[in-house]
Order: C-alpha cells, then structure tokens, then sequence
C-alpha cells in the first residue's frame, strides 16, 4: 500500500481541522472500503485522519422523545447486536447483520458507509426507509440532512470539505413499524446486493397507516415510496411503480431489465411479507 | 511516520513502531514474524488473514495497524502448541477439517470468534458466521462437524 | 490393520492446525528483495520504447530487468510449444503481460518504481473470442511458429495448424456419414463455457537466489518441481544440476501452479540483483496469469428411436489466451472423450487450442473435459426427454463396459461407470422418468433433479520415480518430487510405503519435492499421482523389503519365504520372538549397524496416440464418475438452491477413504461455483470482475444442504492395490448434472451457456413462455 500520513486526532472538532487541509486529506474509520480504494491505486491521499481514535463517538442511544442516535463511529456489528436497534429498529439490525462478513462487520462502522457513497450497500436503503437523518460536523459547525438528500450517487453524497459524518439519527415512530429487510444476491452468498428491498408498515394500533418501500442497490441512490393508508390492494402497486420509477445500474449482477424485473417481484414479496406481519 | 503503539499479541505486551500505512496484517508477518496469518486477497473476503482483536475476529489485511493501539491480539501463534492445542484446533484435526491448510489458520481463528459470541450455534448460525472463510479446497462439511464436535460438549 | 484402505489421519495435520506449515511467502533469505512487475495495460501492441532511468535512480531499487536482460539466454519458455517469453520482447499480447520487473529493499520501493517507468506501446487489433480468432483473418498473436523441445510434444500433437490455431487433434471412428444417415433422429447444439479462475487461496509466489554464476535455488509452491527445474535451465542456459527447485507447503493448486508462471522473471531478478528476490503476486495479478479455457463447444447427434447413439460430431474451440502452456495436450484431452463415455459406433471428434488476446490459461481440475462433458449430458437428457425415455436408462443403454475398444483403439479396463451412475441415481432418489415432469412446486419454486456421467484420460505417456530409504533406527523417508497441494499425497504415499514394509504410517516421512534429492517426476496434475508415484513407491519399498528378508535369510539361516516383516525387522512366520532388528539386519548386511537401506524405482507408462490417426493408448488409467443432483428453481427471480449432490468414483481403489471424501467435494464445489457464478469477464481484455470482491468462490453458505461423496472400486490391475485417482474426477460431471437439474425443473429447459446466473434462467423461461403463445 502506498504511503500515506496518519493523522489521529482526539476530538471530532480536531478531525473536522484536519480534514479541511485539502482534497488529498480524506478520513479514515474502519478502513475496509477505503484502504482497498488505496491498495488498488485508486486514491492516493497524502493524509488520512484516523476516526477510530475519536474518543466517545459510538454510542447508541435512544432519547426521551423515542429518536434513536446512532454514532457515527459504531461498528456495523455494535449496530446489529445494539440492544436499542435490535428493540426498536429490528430492521436495521437485520439488514447490518448482512453487511460483507463478520470480520468487516467488526471494523467498518456506519458513519463510515453511510459516507462512502457506495450504492452496492444494505444500510442505506433501510435508513432512508426509516426516514433517517446524519449529522455532519464540520469546522462551521453542526448541521443535519435527511439521508435521502445526503446520498447524492455512487460514491457521492453532500459532505463539504472538511465535513464528517458524526451520526445517524431514526426519528421517532408514530404507532409501531413492521416488516423486514430482503437482501438478493445472484451469485455466492456473500456478494454484495444485486438489490436490497425494505417493505415496512406503520401502524397506529391494528390499523396500517403507511406503507414505505425502500429499494437500495438498484440505482445510484435508494428510491423510498411512501403510501398513506394503504389497503392491500395498493402494495403490488407500490411494488410496481417501483419498478418503473427506478434506475438501475446495469452490471455483473444483471442487466438493467433484469434489475427493474427484480425490484417488482421482490418488492411485491416483502410488501406481502410485511402486510402479513402487519394483520397477525 | 511512525507510530508507537502498545498491544497486547499472543499474551505478551510489547511497544511497536508502526508505519501510518501499515496493516495490521502486515506487523504481523514482516515485523512480529507471525506467519501463521496469510494474505490471500486483501480485501477483506477470503478470511486467511482473521485474527482477533480483544476477541472479535477482523480481517488483519484491511485493520491500519495503529488500531491495535492498546488492543489484545490473538493469532494462530497465540492459541495451542504442539502436544497441547487448543480445543478448536484439536477438533480440525480430529475430523480432518483442511486440505491445502493454507485458510486453516484464519479459519480456526473464526471459529474461536463464533465460540466467543455464541457458545452453543446451530448448523445455520455456523454457515452464517463462517461463510466469510473461503476454503477452496471445499472443506466446509468438515468445519461444520468440528464445531458441532465442540458445542456438543457439555 | 493394513495401513491401505484406511483413513489415516494427514501427516500434515499438526502443522497445518498450528499455522505452523510453512509456505513460499512465509520464507524470508537473508538480504531479500522484493520484486513487482509493470503489466501491459492493452491486450495487443507493438513494444515501441521503454524508459526506466526514473524508476533506476529510486533510492532502494536494486534491479530492473527488461527485454534487453534477456540477451545471450533462451527468452521463450513454455510447457508444450516455446511461445511465451520471460519478459515482453517485440510485442505484448494479453492485458498483464509482463513488460519490466523491478527488485527493491521495500515492496512500497518495487511499486512506486513500477510507476516512474515509461512505456512506449502501439496499439495493434486484438480479437477475443475463441471461434472470431480461429477464422481466417484474424489479427494474428504470434507470428512466429514455435518449435517445441519436448520430443514427445512433437510426435504426438499436430502444431501450428495455421492462423491462431496452436493445435488441432481429431480422433473417431467408423464412417460418420452413414451413422447420420441410418438415425432416426439429430440433434444439433452449441454450448459456451467460460473462463474461470483456479481460486487457490494462495497466490502464485515464488523465491529465487543464485547461489553462485551456475546455481541457481528457486522456492515456489509449483506443481512441477522438475518440469520447472528443466525449463529455467534451459532459459539461462545452464545444466538441470544446476537449478534447485525446492516446494514448501503448497495453498492449492487444483492446476493452476502446474507450470512455469512467475518463476523465470524472478530468477532473472535475483540474477541480476545478485539477491535474493521474493515475489508474491496480488490477487488482481493473479487473475492476470492463470485461468481455465473457456470453450465454444458445437455437437452434432445422431440417434434411433431405441435410444442407440449412432453417430457423433463433435468441434471444440478451447481458448488459450496469449499463451499455450499445455493447452495442446490439454485439448487433446478433450477430443477422444468428447462423445462421452459412451459406445457411438461413428464419430468424428474435433479439438482446436487457439490463442486469443487475454490473459494465459492452463490446465485446471479436468482440463479439457468438463467443456464437452457440460455438451454431451445436456445432450442426454434433451434426448431422453424427447424419446420419452428414463435418462438412467438411456445413459445404461449406451454406456461402455469393461473391455470395450473405445475410440483410441485401446481396450477399456476398470471401468465402473454404470455402478456410479446406479449410486448417484439412488443417492438423490432418482424415480425414473417422472423426474422430468414431476418436480414439486410450491409458489414459485421448482425442483429438479439431474444426472451426468463422464469419463477422462491421465496424461500419458509420462514416469515417475521414487526412493525408499530405511534408517538404521526402523525410520523411513519416502523420497518423491509429487507436490502436496492439500490433496494428501503424503498421507497416501505413506501409506503405500509403510503397508509394503509392514510397519505404521507414522514411521514413514514423506519429502517435499527438492530436486537436488527427490527423483524425476512427471508433475503433480492429471490426478496421476496415486497411480503413477504411487506405483514407484510402491517398488521402491519392495526393493527394501528384499533386501531386508534376504539379510534376514541371512542372519537367521532360513529361506526368505518364511519370513515376514514386523514393525521392528524381520520376524519368521509363527514364530513372533525368532526374528533380527533393523540396526541387526544392518549389521549383517553391512558387517556394521550403521548405513540405510536403500531402494528405486522408475515407474514409466508407455502409450500415447499417433496424431495423424488419433489411435494408440491415451490414458495408463481412466476416471469414470457420476453426479446427481437436487434443486429448486425460483421461476420468478432465476435463483437457484441446491439441496443435494451426489457424486461418485470409480477409484479402483480408496487408499485413503476419507481423502477421496475431501478431494470429491472439493471438487463438487470448485464445479458448483462454475455451474452457477464463477466466470471471468473481460471488455476488450480487460478484466471487469478481476478481484475476489467481485469474482466470489463458493461459501459455506453456498454448500449444498446435503452432500454425499460415494466411491466405486473396480480395481485396476496395474494400480497401486488396485488404486487409480480421483483428484479431479467428479469435476467435470457436476456442472451437467445440475444443469440437467435446473432444466428438469424448469419442464426441459436447457441453458446452453454458463454460468447459470439468474437473469440467464428468468430470459431463458421467457423466451420460452414468448416461443410457445
């Protein structure tokens, strides 16, 4: 791998100073993305602030208000065993658990995906469905982005230079959210997602409120469809309309066809699956 | 740049002087002569590099060496010898769980990780944990029985 | 017990579990350097300039080697035709071929030198598909007609068959017009196999250091100790005696370290260093130097409406890349069996090695077999659904026996294939002919099963020699250059040698190949080993045993005859306390007990086949296998679970049982990832899916749920006990055997084109479903 310096600041306002020295200064948390990008030859930063020495940036809590925090620093394995994420964001506790391996999952953390832009990723189309937002610091300060509006394209998101991700945050749920995450892969089982469909429904007691689809993997960011009130009728249609609104990438996995094909049946599966869960 | 740190590797604690750029993988081999951890594709998917930081298996080739900075390490180096081994070692080689032996040792060391985490994982759980340690020789079958071997165990 | 039969548990077995075995890059020579080469970036162009005084004025760059490093030696090497050169000369030919290597302190040094060097390169026009550079107008890839060294080479391949084609073999028989002409039916199909990678865990690597201006030492985990020895001799022009090739521990072979790779580069490295050089390639190099042809496959059938094969022609178009390797022999490999191991009265079988643009193939497990064998069985099976038949029954009727003149002339022996079809049948259940329409469905799942059968030669002619030495203290080494690649071979030569000597398995310590010390062997591929090495253990060991019962006779003044060998020396029969210790037997032999007994043996297997006709003796042994299989389908997304595998070997005989139980299911998921995922893409030869984060091997999680490997033993009768191999056996067998599953639970749809991915099954359903409205 070719030389680079560590930086390793202590505080995040330390971190966000260094990384506003310039384009070749990029930050570093897990490292597994971002040191393949560097042994391939593909990024050749002169500096790399190490984020894992950050003191204090992996907590996962939840506050009064029911929003759950996630710090950007957590492993993507501390974010699936989380005892909060597992409780009252099942989902996204499902879909970490399928992130790469557990060797990964042990050093990549969630601030660091979500930051990386890769579109081939599980997290990301769960948190857009959970209407999640990121924090992100930077030498001005602290501002939040919905998820949605921070995931720009592959290996592009809103960061400003000198900016980090310094978490994630679920808002509160009105009422109670069911169903799951469906990673597919066409190969081994352990690629990354051809697609990655979440299908959940909010209910306010018994009664289906909302139905949201996220579908990630697919395109260049994850596409969420929302429907207010949904009856069952409607969810094929969800699925569907998904299928036609989406942009797939076309690549080994599959062509663009196939991918737009996949997002219907698959789509329509987990809507059903989570309905089902939803009525029992 | 140089970066002195303080680890723990195979029970003993020593101060090392690492390069920025170094892998954890990378002390390991050139500097500690640890050899038993191999680099199969450095990317994180093979597994032959597993080792475990303060019990959790990681892929050493993509962990900046710096991390290790006051982490316990354990490599293949670290578990049994010869005439004593450890309890996962000794069940590989009771149901002659490799071939080429090349994954072996990051294999053995996923395995430890799983029997940190879960001491008692069912045959799905085991195929979930491990399925990160590529054995091209094709020796999973017998992987699967060394752990239901060990867990059976009371 | 007999030492035979059983399973032993490997000799290795400590060391591996210990990380304690040691392989090529866990080697470190004092004062070594590390070496890094600078690739091609086009697959086809002119080598105008190169320009490496910024890479050489690098602090920490030791040498540099380029073209101009290769005057005054033999700049081409190659395993059959001499065709590839140590470094690029006029011209490179595939994206990764070598052009310049550097040796630095550092490898940060080596890399960063690789990229000060300047490189001058006119493109040239490149062709990729194997059938596109077969035809007449094709860019040619070498302009020059390669001589081969190798007599044997020689006599028996039909070289530079003109254009790209490196080599064409033919074999058949009888008069296959009129076969055509008498079916009742014919069938005509084309099928594509692609490249595929070897996917041993453990790069090529290799260590060199001359020790002085005529000796040369070389480490590398390489299939062919003497094969290599040979050729870098001959490329630095000096004797055989001069290079030690020396293997450590190998990390999987399965073909891919058969033959000379990066080893001439680094020697010329460490020469011109005069240092020692390390190099070990990074994945993304490896997918740049080795691979498995892929191969257009075109395969016409004649039949009668019984089911009788009556004819068959067969054309195979085996791509080589840039370079040939074995790839003449390894599609000759392909041709005489290409009609399957089945008895088809007139056939005329096709084989062409030909170059192309992309990086150099070579042999991998079942070298030519498995692209005719995925034809044929698809074949079968679309056959028996039309004739309404059982497919067991239509393979039963048309399969060969013992003691049938196959295509070559020879006559067949141990020949179990209808047993191992009959095993794999039961071992999935098989019901008959309701398995073609019957598959349970549930929602948009399908099941299916499927069958195939195959058979394969072992590279003949070839030799192998061994040494068995006694030491005075009752211990025994086992000299052999066989390579232990994972596949037990030390186990299994250990037990040969200590059955003969009566004696544990424990006693008998088995070398790795030094060629300094270990004898002349053939290579480690072909799954040849057993037999072959096998055999010349074997003798060797009795050379000691008799000379151990003719001291004894000796010493103890009785006949050789009542006597036998016991774990301690030589025992008379019946007699457990009247009997002389090994350092006593010594003594008698030597007059002092000091010495070993020594004993050798060249283990040769004549034959091989005229080119010009096709005839002769291809194979010193034959594999016959059997594979079925169970999945399900789901119509809707093209993905598919694989629920059961079953294969089957006639081995002859299973020196070590559970060796054959590792080596099958190895093999049964190396053939299931090329069934379903494996397959190396190019874009105008660049490789798209050139790392293991987008070219995945099978996991634990993509094993079957059930998996059962089952042995036939028909034993041969020029075997070590019988044995004959079974490394790569199954191999070829599973790619059809699940297709023919998918395709029966999909109603008889049969995908021509691998891999079975999902988007290939959910077009090939509606492109059915379009045909048929």
């Amino acid at each position: 791998m070719r030389d680079f310096d560590l930086l390793e600041p202590k505080t995040i306002p330390e971190a966000c100073g260094m990384l506003a020295a310039g384009e070749d200064v990029r930050p570093v948390s897990g490292g597994t993305a971002l040191l393949i990008l560097v042994k391939q030859g593909l990024l050749r930063p002169r500096s790399l602030v190490n984020l894992k020495k950050l003191e204090g940036a992996n907590a996962i809590r939840r506050d009064a208000g029911g929003a759950v925090r996630i710090e950007a620093m957590a492993t993507i394995h501390e974010v699936e065993t989380s005892q909060v994420v597992r409780e009252h964001l099942p989902v996204l506790a499902e879909a970490c658990h399928q992130v790469a391996n557990i060797r990964i999952r042990h050093l990549a953390t969630i601030g660091g995906n979500l930051a990386h832009g890769d579109h081939q990723s599980d997290p990301p189309g769960v948190l857009v469905a959970l209407g999640a937002e990121v924090e992100l610091s930077g030498a001005g300060g602290t501002r939040a982005l919905k998820l949605a509006d921070f995931l720009l394209g592959t290996y592009e998101t809103a960061l400003e230079p000198g900016e980090m991700v310094t978490a994630v945050t679920v808002p509160p749920v009105e009422g109670r959210l069911v169903g799951g995450y469906l990673k597919f892969t066409t190969g081994s089982s352990e690629e990354r997602p051809c697609a990655g469909i979440t299908a959940l429904v909010r209910l306010d007691g018994d009664r289906p409120v909302e139905a949201r689809l996220a579908v990630g993997a697919v395109a260049s960011r994850p596409l969420l469809l929302c429907e207010a009130d949904p009856a069952e009728a409607a969810l094929e249609a969800m699925a569907d309309r998904a299928a036609e609104e989406i942009d797939p990438i076309p690549d080994l996995r599959g062509s663009a066809e196939y991918k737009r094909h996949l997002v219907r049946v698959l789509g329509r599966r987990a809507m059903a699956a989570a309905w089902a869960e939803a009525g029992s | 740049m140089r970066h002195l740190i303080n680890a723990n590797v195979n029970g003993r604690e020593r101060e090392l002087s690492v390069k920025s750029n170094q892998t954890l993988l990378e002390v390991l081999r050139d500097d500690l002569r640890l050899k038993g951890t191999r680099e199969g594709c450095s990317v994180g998917v093979c597994g032959s590099c597993t080792v475990l930081v303060d019990g959790k298996p990681v892929s050493s080739c993509l962990m900046l060496a710096s991390n290790a900075e006051g982490k316990e390490v354990l490599t293949i180096e670290g578990l049994g010898q010869a005439g004593n081994l450890d309890p996962v070692q000794q069940a590989f080689l009771d149901h002659q769980a490799f071939q080429c032996g090349f994954c072996t040792p990051g294999m053995i060391m996923a395995v430890k990780g799983l029997l940190n985490e879960n001491a008692k994982p069912d045959e799905a759980e085991v195929r979930d944990y491990l399925s990160g340690n590529i054995c091209r020789c094709g020796t999973y079958v017998e992987v699967m029985a060394a752990i239901e071997d060990l867990t059976a165990k009371p | 017990m007999s030492a035979v039969g059983s399973s032993t548990p490997r000799v290795d077995g400590d060391a591996k579990v210990r990380g304690a075995a040691q392989y090529t890059a866990d080697i470190e020579l004092a004062g070594m350097l590390h070496a890094k080469a600078l690739r091609s970036p086009h697959p086809h162009a002119k080598l105008v300039g190169i320009d490496v005084s910024k890479a050489a004025a690098l602090p920490g760059v030791i040498a540099i080697v380029t073209r101009d490093d290769l005057e005054g030696l033999n700049p081409y090497y190659g395993a059959v035709v001499e065709d590839q050169p140590v470094l690029a000369m006029d011209r490179v030919r595939c994206v990764g071929d070598i052009v310049v290597a550097v040796a630095a302190e550092e490898r940060e040094i080596a890399e960063e030198a690789v990229e000060l060097i300047e490189v001058e390169y006119e493109p040239l026009p490149a062709v990729f598909d194997v059938v596109e550079s077969a035809r007449a107008g094709a860019p040619i890839i070498h302009e020059e007609r390669f001589e081969t060294q190798a007599a044997i080479f020689r006599e028996q391949l039909n070289l530079n068959a003109g254009g790209n084609v490196c080599s064409v073999f033919r074999a058949g028989d009888g008069d296959v017009d009129a076969g055509f002409a008498e079916a009742d039916e014919i069938f005509e199909n084309t099928y594509r196999m692609p490249p595929v990678q070897h996917g041993h865990i453990e790069p090529h690597v290799a260590t060199a250091v001359w020790e002085s201006p005529g000796r040369l030492l070389v480490h590398t985990p390489c299939q062919n100790a003497v094969g290599l020895q040979e050729q870098l001799a001959r490329i630095f022009n000096i004797p055989e005696s001069g290079v030690r090739v020396v293997v450590p521990h190998v990390g999987g072979g399965y073909g891919g370290k058969t033959h000379a790779r990066l080893e001439p580069v680094t020697a010329l490295l460490a020469r011109k260093a005069g240092r020692p050089v390390q190099w070990v390639l990074t994945r993304e190099e490896v997918f740049l130097t080795g691979r498995r042809y892929g191969a257009f496959v075109r395969m016409k059938t004649g039949f009668k409406r019984d089911g009788r094969l009556v004819a068959r022609e067969v054309d195979v178009f085996y791509d080589l890349g840039a370079y040939a390797l074995s790839g003449p022999a390894n599609a000759k490999t392909g041709s005489y069996v290409a009609s399957g191991p089945y008895r088809v009265p007139n056939r005329r079988l096709t084989t062409y090695a030909v170059y192309t643009n992309l990086p150099p193939a070579g042999p991998y497990r079942g070298v030519g077999v498995p692209h005719v064998a995925w034809a044929y069985e698809s074949e079968m099976d679309r056959i028996a659904r039309h004739l309404g038949m059982d497919p067991v029954e239509l393979r039963l009727k048309n399969l060969l026996q013992e003691g049938d003149v196959f295509v070559t002339g020879e006559s067949l022996v141990s020949v179990g294939i209808s047993d191992c079809l009959r095993q794999v049948a039961s071992g999935i259940g098989w019901r008959g002919r309701e398995e073609q329409s019957n598959g349970a469905r549930e929602g948009s799942l399908r099941r299916g099963k499927g069958l195939a059968v195959i058979m394969k030669s072992t590279t003949t002619p070839t030799a192998s020699a061994a040494s068995v030495r006694l030491n005075g203290d009752g211990s025994v080494m086992l000299l052999t250059s066989s390579t232990e690649m994972g596949q037990g071979v030390r186990t299994c030569l250990a037990q040969i040698v200590a059955d003969r000597l009566g004696m544990p398995v424990e006693r008998v310590t088995v070398s790795a190949p030094d060629t300094d010390v270990t004898p002349y062997d053939k290579s480690t591929s072909s799954s040849r080993t057993t037999f072959h090495m096998g055999n010349a253990a074997l003798r060797a060991a009795e050379e000691v045993r008799e000379q151990l019962l003719e001291a004894g006779a000796q010493g103890l003044e009785v006949d050789k005859a009542d006597l036998e060998l016991g774990a301690d020396g030589v025992r008379v029969k019946g007699v457990p306390d009247r009997g002389l210790t090994v350092p006593q037997l010594l003594r008698v032999k030597y007059g002092d007990s000091v010495g070993s007994i020594f004993g050798s043996s060249n283990f040769q297997v004549k034959g091989g086949l005229d080119p010009k006709t096709g005839k002769g003796k291809a194979a010193a042994f034959w594999f016959f296998s059997a594979c079925g299989a169970e999945v399900e389908v789901d119509v809707e997304t093209g993905k598919v679970r694989v629920l059961n595998v079953a294969t089957s070997v006639d081995v002859g005989k299973a020196i070590n049982p559970l060796q054959c139980w590792l080596q099958n299911e190895g093999s049964m998921l190396e053939a299931l990832g090329a069934a379903f995922f494996e397959e190396m893409v190019f874009e105008q030869g660049q490789p798209v899916n050139g790392t293991l984060l987008e070219y995945m091997l099978p996991s634990m999680q993509d094993h079957p749920e059930r998996f059962q490997s089952l042995l036939v033993e028909t034993p041969h009768p020029e075997g070590p006990f019988g044995a004959k191999g079974v490394g790569e056996a199954v191999i070829p067998a599973v790619v059809p055997a699940i297709g023919n599953a998918v395709a029966n639970a999909l109603g008889g749809l049969n995908v021509t084109e691998l891999p079975l991915r999902p988007e290939r099954i959910v077009a090939a359903l509606a492109e059915r479903e379009a045909s048929t409205r």
